[in-house]
C-alpha cells in the first residue's frame, strides 16, 4: 500500500518521512528514525515499555499508527536529558536503583515525568496507582515508586 | 563493614546512565545494514499430524526473501516440527524478508495440512493409561512408562482441609487407579533417608494434602530475540539476548554441526532472565539458519503471544505430601509425591521436590517425583528452579501441624531449624548458615511477636532455601598510565554484577570505584564464562575477579619493588599508592606512575587475570512475612504488609541487593496471587497481558528488606548468591497469610478471589 | 498488520461515506482497532481515521446540567472531569478504571462504546446516566438510548456509514457509584462491571438506575432491581433484593477469568456495594 508523507517533531527535531499506514509510531521511532531507547515489550499496550510523550500526553506508542501522530510533537527517552545534565527523574532512578534489566525503565521514566508534570503533588499510593499501565518485573517497584517521589520532590522544589 | 571502602558500599551501578538515557543496546536495538526480519510459522494445533506443508502462496508475496522448514538444517537435529508437533505454536517453519509485516504475512500464508489428534493438559490426565501418548508408539511399553511402588499411593488427602474439586477428583481418581503404571512420564528422580513408616506411626499428628501450583511464564520485559548474521567465509555472528553466551555458542554449533569457532556471540544488554533466557533453539537457530540461506543479516523476535505459546516457563506440578510431627513440636517425617508438568520435552526441574525437605531436621524422608509430558512447550529454569512450588507445599503444610499443636508458626521453625554440624535429610552436614538470625529478622522486623490483625486480616510466615551454583570463569584486569583500571570478561551482567566485579577489583587495588570500568567481550575474545543464571555471577565472576585482582596486586607491587628499590615485603598498596611501609619521611608511588613505568620495563603492563570453576557454595535462606486483608464479599486480597529478610553472606552493594530481595518477593507474591499459564484443548489460551496477570506497582506495598550478612566461607567477601532466594517462601507466605485472615487454606495457586469465595460459601459464608 | 489504505476526512459526510464502504473500519484512538490489526482480528482495507473531523471532541455542561460528550473525547478527559465527577460519578469512576493513563490519553469514549464489548468500562455509567447516542450518517441524524444500542458482542444497531458523534447524559443522578471486578487494581478488564445512580427524594429512593457490564452478552439494566427500589427506603434489607434481582437478571458466561456463577455472586454483591454508596452519595 501506498506510503504517506509524514511530519513528525521528535526531540525538538523536524521528520518528514514516508510511511506506510500501518507501520505503529513505536516502529517509526524505532525502525524508521532509529530512536531504539523506546521499547517494545508487549505490543498490545499492556506493558508501558513503549511509553513516550505526544503532545504532552504518556501514550503506549505501540497503539498509535505512525499516520495519525503526524504534526504531533514527540519526545522519547532520548529527548529527556538536555545539555549534558539528565532529567531528574533519570537522575532518581539511578540513585534510587529504580531499574534493573533496564527493559522497562525508559518506559517509566517517560510516564513519571509525564504524570510529575502534571501533578508532582501526588501521595505514594497515587503515584503506584497512576504508574500501573507500566510493567517491571525486575524490582517489585519499591525503588521505582522511592525515585519517583524523590523526583517529583525536586522537581517541586526548584519549580 | 567498615573494614572495606568500595565493597557493602552502596554504589550507583556501571551501566546506570545507558539505563536511563535508552542508550543501553538490548537484542531488538541491533540493526545491522541489509537486515532482514525473520518470522517463526508456528502450530495452529496443540497436537497434531502434519500432512503436508505448502509454501507456494507465501513465496509469491513480494519481499520474501526465504523460506526454510526441517530440510533446510542440514545437520538433521530437529529445528522444526516435520511429522507432528506436540504443542500450539511449536515451529514448523520460517521466513525472512525485507520487513517484519512482510514476514507476518507470509507466515500466514503458509498452508500447512494438521490431522488433529487428542489432546492432554493436565499431568494427572497424562499419567492415566487413556491418555494420549505424546512420545513412543503410543502403547503400552513405550518409553514413557514408569512403574511405581504400592505404597506412594497409599497416600490419602486429608479431607477435611482442602476445599478444591479439582484436587479431590484427582484423588478419587488416584485412589482408583487400576494399573502400577504411570504414562507419558519423561524423568523421575527417587530420593529416601530414614524410614518413614516409621517416623509417621510415632507421630502424634499427621498431616496430608494436595497442592497445585500452576505453570508460570518468567515474564522478563524484553521478548527474545537474535541478530544472525553469516558472511561469505561461513563465519557467523549472533547477537543474542541470552544469559549464556558461550552456551548459545555451543549450542548453535552442536545443532548446526559446525565448529565453535565458526560462531561468535555477542551478548546484548539483557531485559530480564530470572532463568528463562538460556535456549538455544527458540530464536537463535532459525536467525542462523535465514541468514545462511540469504546471505544478509537476519533479526527474528518474538512477540510476547509467543513468549507464551513457545517460550520455556517454569512448570506446574501436583505435590502430594505428607508430615509428621510429635504434640511438642519435633517434624519426626515427611513424604512427597510429585507430577511435574514438563510439557511435551523432559527438563522440568522435578530434582527440586527435594526441598520439601526445608531447613529442618527432618530424620525421615522420602521423595518422589515425575515429569509428566502434557501438549505444552518444554519448560526452563525460573528463579530458583523447582523450589518455589515445593516450598509452597512444605511450608503451607508447616503451618497446619503448627495449627494442630498449637504452637506459633516462627517458633515452631525455630525449633525444628537445622544448626551447622546437623545432618541435611538425604544430604551432606549442615555448614553455618543464618537460618535463625534470618527468621528472627524478619519477625522482628514485621512486629510478629506483636502483631494484631483486624476483621478478615491475618498474617503469614514462611522460609526458603535455596543454594547458588558454581561455574567458570576468567576476568582480566588492566592498569592504566592514568591510574584507571579497565575489567574484561565474559559474562553476562545481571542486573548489577558488573557493579559489584567493578566494586571488589576497586577495593583489591585500592581506587576510587569511579575510576573502573568494565567491558565485556563476545565469545571471539572472552575467556569463557559460565552462564549468568542461578545466582552464580557474583559468587563466581566475583571470586574470579578477585584472583585478577589479585594477581595484579602482584603484578604491582613488583614494580613498585623494582622502581624504589624497595623489598616487596615493605611495600602497601594503599589509597591507589604503593607506598613504602617503613619510610620517614613518607615515600610512594602512584599507580599511574607505576602503568607507565611498566611499559618500558622487562615484565611488561600490568595485566592481572583471574580464572576460577568450582568451590563449594553455601545455603541462603530467605524468610518473609505479609499481611494482609481479604474481603469476604469479593474475595480480592490486599497486601498490607510484605517484609522479606535474606541472608545474603555479605551484601557487596547493598541497593543492588535489596532489589534482588524485592524483586523476587513480588515474583513469589505474582505467583500465589495471580499469575497463571492456562491451556485447553486448544493450548495456551492467555498468550499476553491482559490475562496473565503480571502485578502492577498499584498491587503492592513498599517490599521491606532486612539484609542479614551470616558470612559464606567460599564467597566473596563473604558473599553469597542473591538472587534466587527470594522467591522460594513467597508461595507459601501469601497462602499463609490468606489462611489466617479466613481460617480457610487454600492450596491450589494462584488464590483467585474466585477460589476465596467458593473457599468461605463452603465453609458456611 | 495487513496493509490497508487510510483516510483522514475532514467532514463527518466525507467519513461516514468512506466508512459505508465494505470493509472500512473507523479509527478513533486506535487502543482497540490497532491491537486487533496487529492480532489479525482486524483486516480492514480501508481505516478512517476521526481525528481531523472538527467538532467531536469535548465536554459542554448545559443550564440545565445536562452534559454532552463528544465521541472523540479522550476516556482521560472524562475521568478528570470536574462536572462528570460530580453529576455522573459512576462514568468518571468507570472512565478510571480503562487500562492505563496512557492508554487513556488515547482511548475515546465513543471508541470504547462502538467496540461494543460488554465488559467496557464507561457503559455502566453511561447506561445508569440514560445517555442519548447521537448518530450521524449521509442520509443526517438519530438519536438511540444507550441501552438499545448494543445487539450483542461487539454488535450494535448502527448500520454502516453510521458514525456516533456524542453522548448527551440529559438528567444528573444525585448519587451514583462505578464498581468494577478485577484481580489486579489496574490494567485488568472488567470480571463484571456494577453501576448504580440515585435519586433520594425524603430519605426514600426516588429513582434508581442499575448499569451492569460482563455479565450477558451485551451491557444491560437490571430493571427488576431498580423497580424493587423505588420508592422505598435504601435499608440494608432492601440492598440485598436489590442485589439478587440484579444477580437474576444477569446471564454471565464461564470463561478463563472465572465462572457463570461466580459472576452471577459478584453481581449481587456489588449490586449491593454500588447502590450503597451511590445512596449515600444522594443522600449527601
Amino acid at each position: 500500500m501506498a506510503k504517506l508523507p509524514v511530519s513528525l517533531t521528535i526531540n525538538g527535531d523536524e521528520h518528514d518521512l514516508l510511511i506506510e499506514p500501518r507501520k505503529t509510531l513505536l516502529a517509526v521511532l524505532r525502525d524508521t528514525i532509529g530512536l531504539t531507547g523506546t521499547k517494545e515489550g508487549c505490543s498490545t499496550g499492556d506493558c508501558g515499555a513503549c511509553t513516550v510523550i505526544v503532545d504532552g500526553k504518556a501514550v503506549t506508542s505501540c497503539m498509535v499508527l505512525g499516520v495519525t501522530a503526524s504534526g504531533k510533537e514527540i519526545t522519547t527517552i532520548e529527548g529527556l536529558a538536555g545539555d549534558g545534565e539528565l532529567h531528574p527523574v533519570q537522575q532518581a532512578f539511578i540513585e534510587t536503583g529504580g531499574y534493573q534489566c533496564g527493559f522497562c525503565t525508559p518506559g517509566f521514566i517517560m510516564a513519571s515525568k509525564a504524570l510529575i508534570d502534571e501533578n508532582p503533588d501526588r501521595t505514594e499510593e497515587e503515584f503506584r496507582h497512576a504508574l500501573g499501565g507500566n510493567i517491571c518485573r525486575c524490582t517489585g517497584y519499591t525503588k521505582i515508586l522511592e525515585a519517583v517521589l524523590k523526583a517529583a520532590e525536586e522537581i517541586r522544589t526548584t519549580t | 563493614m567498615s573494614e572495606y571502602t568500595v565493597v557493602g558500599q552502596t554504589v550507583a551501578r556501571v551501566d546506570a546512565v545507558e539505563k536511563v538515557t535508552g542508550a543501553a543496546q538490548y537484542g531488538a536495538d541491533v540493526h545491522p545494514p541489509g537486515m532482514l526480519y525473520g518470522k517463526l510459522v508456528r502450530s495452529k494445533h496443540a497436537h497434531a499430524n502434519i500432512r503436508s506443508i505448502d509454501t507456494s502462496e507465501a513465496e509469491k508475496l513480494p519481499g520474501v526473501r526465504a523460506i526454510i522448514t526441517q530440510d533446510d538444517v542440514p545437520s538433521g537435529r530437529r529445528v522444526f516440527a516435520t511429522d507432528k508437533v506436540l504443542y500450539l505454536g511449536e515451529p514448523i517453519a520460517a521466513v525472512a524478508a525485507t520487513d517484519p509485516d512482510i514476514a507476518e504475512e507470509a507466515a500466514e500464508r503458509i498452508k500447512i495440512d494438521y490431522e488433529v489428534l487428542p489432546v492432554v493438559q493436565d499431568v494427572m490426565e497424562a499419567i492415566k493409561p487413556s491418555a494420549p501418548r505424546l512420545h513412543g508408539d503410543g502403547t503400552k511399553d513405550g518409553p514413557n512408562r514408569r512403574e511405581i511402588s504400592g505404597e506412594i499411593r497409599t497416600l490419602s488427602r486429608d479431607k477435611e482441609n482442602d476445599h478444591s474439586d479439582a484436587i479431590s477428583n484427582l484423588e478419587a481418581e488416584l485412589e482408583n487407579y487400576p494399573d502400577e503404571v504411570y504414562y507419558n512420564i519423561s524423568a523421575e528422580s527417587h530420593t529416601e533417608a530414614g524410614d518413614v513408616e516409621k517416623g509417621f506411626a510415632e507421630s502424634d499428628v499427621v498431616v496430608e494434602d494436595t497442592y497445585v501450583i500452576p505453570r508460570v511464564h518468567q515474564t522478563y520485559m524484553e521478548p527474545h530475540v537474535s541478530v544472525a548474521s553469516a558472511d561469505s567465509s561461513g563465519k557467523i555472528t549472533v547477537w543474542a539476548s541470552t544469559q549464556g553466551p558461550f552456551a548459545i555458542r555451543s549450542g548453535i554449533a552442536g545443532t548446526l554441526g559446525i565448529p565453535l569457532t565458526q560462531i561468535n556471540v555477542i551478548g546484548t544488554t539483557m531485559g530480564g532472565g530470572f532463568g528463562g533466557r538460556f535456549g538455544v533453539i527458540i530464536t537463535h537457530v532459525p536467525a542462523v539458519l535465514l541468514s545462511q540461506k540469504t546471505g544478509r543479516p537476519v533479526r527474528v523476535q518474538m512477540t510476547r503471544e509467543e513468549e507464551f505459546t513457545d517460550g520455556r516457563p517454569a512448570p506446574g506440578c501436583v505435590i502430594k505430601l505428607k508430615t509428621g510431627a510429635t504434640n511438642d513440636g519435633r517434624i519426626l517425617a515427611r513424604e512427597a509425591l510429585a507430577f511435574w508438568d514438563s510439557g511435551s520435552v523432559s527438563g522440568a526441574s522435578i530434582g527440586s521436590t527435594i526441598r520439601v525437605r526445608g531447613v529442618y531436621k527432618i530424620p525421615n524422608l522420602k521423595v518422589d517425583a515425575y515429569g509428566v509430558h502434557t501438549n505444552k512447550s518444554g519448560t526452563a529454569a525460573y528463579r530458583a528452579p523447582g523450589a518455589p512450588q515445593a516450598i509452597f507445599a512444605g511450608e503451607s503444610q508447616l503451618d497446619e501441624i503448627a495449627e494442630r499443636i498449637g504452637m506459633d508458626p516462627v517458633k515452631f521453625r525455630l525449633m525444628n531449624m537445622r544448626e551447622e554440624g546437623d545432618e541435611v535429610p538425604a544430604g551432606s552436614s549442615e555448614p553455618k548458615v543464618g537460618y535463625k538470625e534470618t527468621l528472627e529478622a524478619v519477625a522482628d522486623a514485621a512486629g510478629w511477636w506483636d502483631r494484631e490483625a483486624g476483621e478478615n486480616q491475618g498474617w503469614g510466615v514462611a522460609v526458603g532455601d535455596w543454594t547458588n551454583g558454581c561455574g567458570p570463569g576468567g576476568v582480566y584486569v588492566s592498569v592504566h598510565e592514568d591510574g584507571s583500571v579497565r575489567i574484561f570478561h565474559g559474562s553476562m551482567d545481571i542486573t548489577g554484577t558488573d557493579t559489584a566485579i567493578s566494586q571488589i577489583i576497586a577495593e583489591i587495588l585500592t581506587v576510587p570505584y569511579e575510576s573502573v570500568t568494565i567491558r565485556r567481550g563476545d565469545t571471539d575474545s572472552a575467556p569463557y564464562s559460565t552462564g549468568s543464571g542461578g545466582s552464580v555471577v557474583t559468587f563466581t565472576m566475583g571470586n574470579t575477579a578477585k584472583l585478577a585482582a589479585e594477581d595484579a596486586h602482584r603484578r604491582i607491587l613488583e614494580l613498585a619493588s623494582e622502581r624504589l628499590n624497595t623489598n616487596v615485603d615493605d611495600l602497601e598498596l594503599r589509597d591507589g599508592k604503593v607506598h613504602v611501609t617503613s619510610a620517614d619521611p613518607p615515600k610512594s608511588i602512584s599507580l599511574g606512575e607505576l602503568a607507565a613505568y611498566s611499559l618500558s620495563t622487562t615484565g611488561g603492563p600490568i595485566v592481572g587475570k583471574g580464572s576460577f570453576a568450582r568451590q563449594a557454595s553455601t545455603p541462603a535462606l530467605a524468610a518473609q512475612i505479609a499481611k494482609v486483608e481479604v474481603d469476604p464479599g469479593t474475595g480480592r486480597t490486599r497486601v498490607l504488609k510484605l517484609v522479606a529478610s535474606q541472608d545474603v553472606g555479605f551484601a557487596i552493594n547493598p541497593m543492588a541487593v535489596e532489589g534482588q530481595i524485592e524483586g523476587g518477593t513480588v515474583q513469589g507474591y505474582a505467583w500465589a496471587m495471580m499469575e497463571e499459564m492456562q491451556y485447553d484443548e486448544n493450548g495456551n489460551v492467555n498468550p499476553g497481558f491482559v490475562d496473565y496477570r503480571v502485578p502492577t506497582s498499584a498491587d503492592l506495598p513498599t517490599v521491606e528488606s532486612v539484609i542479614v550478612e551470616v558470612p559464606a566461607p567460599n564467597g566473596p567477601y563473604g558473599a553469597k548468591g542473591v538472587g534466587e532466594p527470594p522467591i522460594t517462601p513467597t508461595l507459601a507466605t501469601m497462602a499463609n497469610a490468606v489462611k489466617d485472615a479466613i481460617g480457610i487454606r487454600i492450596n491450589e495457586l494462584p488464590i483467585k478471589p474466585e477460589k476465596i469465595v467458593n473457599a468461605l460459601k463452603s465453609n458456611g459464608h | 498488520m495487513k496493509s490497508f489504505e487510510f483516510f483522514e476526512p475532514t467532514t463527518l459526510a466525507e467519513a461516514s461515506r468512506l466508512f459505508a464502504e465494505e470493509h472500512a473500519q473507523l479509527l478513533a484512538g486506535g487502543t482497540d482497532l490497532v491491537i486487533g490489526m496487529k492480532a489479525l482480528t482486524e483486516t480492514p482495507q480501508s481505516v478512517i481515521s476521526l481525528q481531523k473531523i472538527p467538532g467531536l471532541t469535548g465536554i459542554t455542561t448545559e443550564a440545565d446540567n445536562s452534559i454532552s460528550i463528544g465521541a472523540m473525547t479522550k476516556v482521560r478527559e472524562v475521568e478528570l472531569s470536574a462536572d462528570i465527577l460530580q453529576h455522573h460519578t459512576a462514568l468518571a469512576e468507570g472512565a478510571a478504571e480503562i487500562g492505563s493513563i496512557q492508554i487513556r490519553n488515547l482511548a475515546t469514549v465513543g471508541g470504547n462504546i462502538a467496540h461494543a464489548s460488554p465488559a467496557a468500562d464507561t457503559v455502566a455509567g453511561l447506561l445508569v446516566a440514560d445517555a442519548q447516542v447521537h448518530i450521524a450518517s449521509a442520509d443526517g441524524e438519530r438519536t438511540v438510548p444507550i441501552n438499545e444500542l448494543f445487539t450483542g458482542p461487539g454488535e450494535t444497531v448502527l448500520t454502516p456509514g453510521e458514525i456516533i458523534t456524542r453522548f448527551r447524559l440529559p438528567s444528573p443522578a444525585s448519587g451514583s457509584h462505578y464498581i468494577k471486578h478485577k484481580i489486579r487494581e489496574v490494567m485488568d478488564l472488567a470480571f463484571i462491571g456494577v453501576a448504580a445512580a440515585i435519586n433520594m427524594d425524603n430519605g426514600t429512593i426516588a429513582e434508581a438506575r442499575i448499569g451492569l457490564a460482563a455479565v450477558a452478552p451485551t451491557p444491560i439494566r437490571a430493571t427488576e432491581a431498580e423497580e424493587l427500589l423505588k420508592g422505598n427506603a435504601p435499608t440494608p434489607a432492601l440492598l440485598e433484593q436489590a442485589g439478587e434481582a440484579a444477580a437474576a437478571a444477569s446471564s454471565p458466561i464461564s470463561d478463563l477469568r472465572c465462572s457463570a456463577e461466580h459472576r452471577r455472586e459478584m453481581v449481587d454483591v456489588l449490586t449491593r456495594r454500588t447502590l450503597e454508596q451511590a445512596s449515600e452519595r444522594a443522600s449527601g
